[in-house]
């Protein structure tokens, strides 16, 4: 009965109310909510590595650039009066190949098909590289070279490489030599500019950023079970953060504002989630319909093969080849033995990332990078940085002032998220958010990732810029 | 009398919702003009489906019937929390009707029968917004009928009791907003029956004052034909969404339990008062038994709706103006069933404020010529999604409702 009387008390407005709609119309009005931009964002300057670039299924494309979550971000700031202009560093059609999605097996990966690029103007094989052949693609130069893109998402550049001189110069492009086909397209031909230079020149008519930067430092090392690339030590860590300290000090110059956002966990993203040890050998022994467990190398490298841990990730990229049978040497003879199924064919550690040494020294660079508070000799991680910078806090509950992406989104897509009654998962592909790569984002994922920097920039500068509606984008970039 | 019946009034008062939710309005162009307070109210046999218990009063040598048409337009804005995008429902008329009927077979016993359509709606968004992989249309009819008899009891009171048997049909399409195809859509549709009784009491203390309650039984619709099917679903996916299956579901229409007084404040005035408590609460969530389809075993799919008990309350009055013109007006508050935590646009309500009005026109001593209208305006309602919860599918966002009812109808006695 309480409700029932405080209600009564509003009926003086309803009526009225009712009375003017009665004679108007019948679908009833509401006030839609005017942007208010307590920022400026007039001149927006993205930086970061693959995922601000927008890398998508494995390759820098038109329309992968297109959806580029700095480029969705930029749209809504565009879609009221404080938005400017946004130049992109515009590739050519299939830009530099991609993987066409072709479909998924029936333990989850995926099938896919190269398509070359037709922006590639030549190759260069570095037969030294690690593993395999790396490929360096040289790419045709953006039109945007004379004056530098806002986008300055650079696919593939490592922290350690900022104060490169000549890492986008042609002359670098040799086998063994540091060099960015990326970064060399966003410059005239023959320059031998630093990033940071380059950074700094671009960065001086701007009056926003976001920074999202270092996982691609860490790929090589994940991307080759931990044997090729640097290892993720403290060492490493601290040089990330030195390193992120200089791009931060030339973004933040000035007073001028933006967000850092940190790096998700790496478990989050298929390339290792697909392939969790237990997870994974539960799906083979479903797929197979046996009992078979799932060997891995001694990470030591002495003893024999040991089962998987739910702790050790299996790259995705491995899958197709788990339980195919090879030739193995057993005494004096040769068996032909199921890939990965079998003790004495145990996965071999550069399709591994085990838990006792590889994926704890991940885990702790991660977090050492995102949170470490900096006490000498350790440098300071982003969270530190924005604090120093005077940047906003963005969430209420744990008062962060970096942007924590992990918590925002990748660990949530990790457990399946429901937007607009569509399901994302971490599922490449199917789940609608990672591409065909493993790794990088659909366009619906790059929309996650703008909302999810809008949601921050929302908070922390206390303005309202729209949502992106993800459901009405594309699910492949291409 | 009037101090017996505010002595109800607690036994609602802990009890924090009310009528609202799907129903059509007051099933009678009459009792529309008069907001719907009808429990205890005689000049119309419209009230027979309210209250079985004002039967006995048309135990006489006349035999009424009464007839109409109702049309309810149920619509909604919404905008969307984040991308604060406007859009409105679709213009809806959910078509409606009643037919009434009493016969007095002796002076204490009448017969009557009621045929109508209390509980249904019809929601449609625009095909492309933001919701559309939660809901495009969904759409519920019933129609209910009502073999009634009453007994006179003394001059004063009279009690009836009704059986019900009820008709109903359900269906709803969405898209199936994961693909890139604008058309990929899913659909079901069901429908079923199910019975019911609805027993009433109605006395008179003098005159000028008499009361009315009434409870009508809640009705299991139960359906077992159900089917469902999914267009534009690419190949990899044939699997988990198959393109035709079978389900069952039971949907509950709810209980209602009313008390109504009717007063003449002078000769020509009557003044109604109605409280109506309806059982929402049985209408828990939406299951749909799937049946097996290829390797896809049997599946319950439920969807929470978690409705609360709702309590209305009603006032009408009716003055004569001259032997041929009656006029009517009302003015009525609904709580909703529906708790913030479940607002969901296939189904939009809110606590509703209702102001009607109608008119009665003899047209010869025996036919008259009814009309009534309702307009009710809804309190501004606030769905927050909470995207974690992956299996809820909804749409964060504010929703504004206001129906609008109209109803037109003869009444005959020969």
């Amino acid at each position: 009965m309480k409700n029932f009387s405080l209600n009564l008390g509003r009926t003086a407005g309803f009526i009225a109310a009712a009375t003017t709609l009665l004679l108007t119309a019948c679908a009833p009005g509401q006030d839609t909510p005017t942007p208010v931009v307590n920022v400026n964002v007039s001149n927006y300057l993205a930086v970061g590595d693959t995922y601000t670039a927008g890398v998508s299924a494995g390759g820098l494309t038109r329309n992968s650039q297109e959806y580029s979550f700095p480029n969705q971000l930029a749209r809504q700031f565009q879609s009221f009066s404080g938005g400017g202009t946004f130049t992109q560093p515009i590739i050519d059609g299939s830009g530099s190949g991609y993987l066409s999605f072709l479909d998924v097996s029936p333990i989850g990966y995926v099938r896919s098909r190269r398509v070359a690029g037709q922006a590639v103007r030549g190759t260069v094989v570095n037969s030294n590289s690690c593993i395999i052949p790396d490929t360096v693609r040289l790419l045709t130069r953006s039109t945007t070279a004379g004056t530098l893109p806002q986008n300055l998402g650079i696919p593939g550049l490592l922290l350690s490489q900022i104060n490169t001189a000549n890492l986008g110069n042609q002359s670098n492009a040799t086998p063994g030599g540091t060099f960015n086909p990326y970064f060399e397209r966003l410059l005239p031909a023959a320059d031998n500019r630093t990033y940071l230079q380059v950074l700094t020149t671009a960065s001086t008519s701007a009056t926003f950023f976001t920074f999202f930067q270092g996982l691609d430092d860490l790929m090589p090392y994940i991307r080759s079970g931990g044997t090729c690339g640097s290892t993720p030590t403290t060492n490493f860590a601290n040089t990330m953060k030195q390193n992120a300290k200089r791009v931060l000090d030339v973004l933040t110059a000035g007073g001028r504002q933006g967000v850092i956002a940190k790096l998700p966990n790496i478990t989050t993203l298929p390339l290792l989630s697909l392939g969790q040890g237990d997870r994974l050998q539960a799906r083979l022994q479903a797929s197979f319909g046996d009992k078979t467990l799932l060997y891995i190398e001694d990470p030591l490298g002495i003893g024999p093969g040991q089962p998987i841990s739910s702790d050790d990730y299996v790259l995705a990229t491995t899958l197709p080849r788990i339980g195919q049978l090879t030739p193995v040497l057993v005494g004096s003879t040769t068996l032909m033995l199921p890939y990965g199924r079998d003790v004495r064919n145990p996965l071999r550690d550069a399709d591994v990332l085990d838990a006792t040494t590889e994926m704890n020294l991940l885990t702790a660079a991660v977090s050492n990078y995102n949170n470490n508070t900096g006490v000498a000799p350790a440098a300071p991680g982003l969270e530190t940085l924005a604090k120093t910078y005077k940047l906003p806090i963005i969430t209420t509950s744990t008062s962060e002032s970096a942007l924590n992406l992990n918590d925002f989104l990748f660990s949530q897509v990790d457990g399946i998220i429901s937007v607009g009654g569509v399901q994302y998962s971490a599922e490449p592909v199917r789940g609608g958010f990672f591409s065909t790569d493993y790794y990088s984002l659909t366009p619906r994922g790059n929309g996650l990732l703008a909302n999810a920097f809008i949601t921050a920039i929302n908070r922390a500068y206390r303005t309202n810029i729209p949502a992106i509606d993800v459901n009405t984008l594309p699910t492949i970039a291409q | 009398m009037r101090q017996r019946l505010l002595l109800l009034l607690p036994l609602f008062s802990g009890l924090t919702a009310s009528a609202g939710g799907f129903d059509n309005g007051p099933q009678g162009a009459r009792v529309l003009g008069l907001g719907g307070a009808s429990t205890a109210y005689i000049n119309s046999i419209a009230g027979l489906s309210l209250n079985p218990g004002l039967l006995g009063q048309w135990a006489d040598s006349l035999t009424r019937v009464s007839i109409g048409g109702i049309g309810q337009v149920r619509r909604s804005s919404y905008i969307g929390q984040g991308t604060f995008q406007r859009t409105d429902q679709d213009l809806t008329i959910q078509p409606g009707g009643y037919l009434y009927a009493t016969h007095g077979v002796s002076k204490r016993v009448s017969l009557g029968l009621a045929v109508n359509t209390p509980y249904g709606y019809h929601t449609k968004w625009p095909d492309t917004w933001e919701g559309r992989s939660v809901v495009q249309e969904s759409k519920l009819n019933t129609v209910f009928v009502q073999p009634t008899v009453g007994f006179r009891l003394n001059d004063n009171f009279s009690a009836g009791v009704g059986f019900i048997y009820a008709f109903g049909k359900y269906s709803q399409r969405r898209a199936l907003g994961q693909y890139d195809d604008p058309n990929a859509s899913t659909e079901l549709s069901a429908s079923g029956s199910g019975i019911g009784v609805n027993v009433g009491l109605y006395g008179r203390t003098g005159d000028n004052l008499a009361f009315g309650i009434s409870y009508r039984s809640g009705v299991k619709l139960k359906m077992d034909n159900g089917t469902s099917s999914a267009t534009g679903v690419p190949a990899r996916d044939a699997a988990l969404i198959p393109a035709a299956t079978e389900f069952k579901t039971q949907l509950s229409m709810p209980s209602t339990l009313s008390v109504g007084i009717a007063n003449h404040i002078t000769k020509n005035l009557l003044i109604t008062f109605d409280f109506t408590l309806t059982g929402w609460s049985t209408t828990d969530s939406l299951k749909l038994d799937v049946a097996a389809t290829g390797n896809t075993p049997a599946r319950r799919i439920a969807t929470a709706r978690r409705y609360e008990d709702a309590l209305a309350f009603r006032v009408g009055a009716e003055y004569q103006v001259n032997p041929k013109l009656t006029v009517l007006g009302g003015i009525r508050y609904d709580e909703t069933p529906i708790r913030d935590e479940y607002i969901n646009p296939e189904f939009i309500d809110a606590n509703r404020l209702g102001i009607s009005a109608g008119l009665s026109y003899q047209l010869t001593p025996r036919l008259a010529l009814e009309g009534g209208y309702s307009f009710d305006y809804g309190q501004l309602r606030t769905a927050r999604a909470n995207q974690t919860i992956e299996n809820v599918a909804n749409v964060s966002g504010t929703y504004r409702l206001a129906t609008n009812t109209a109803s037109v109808g003869v009444a005959v006695a020969f």
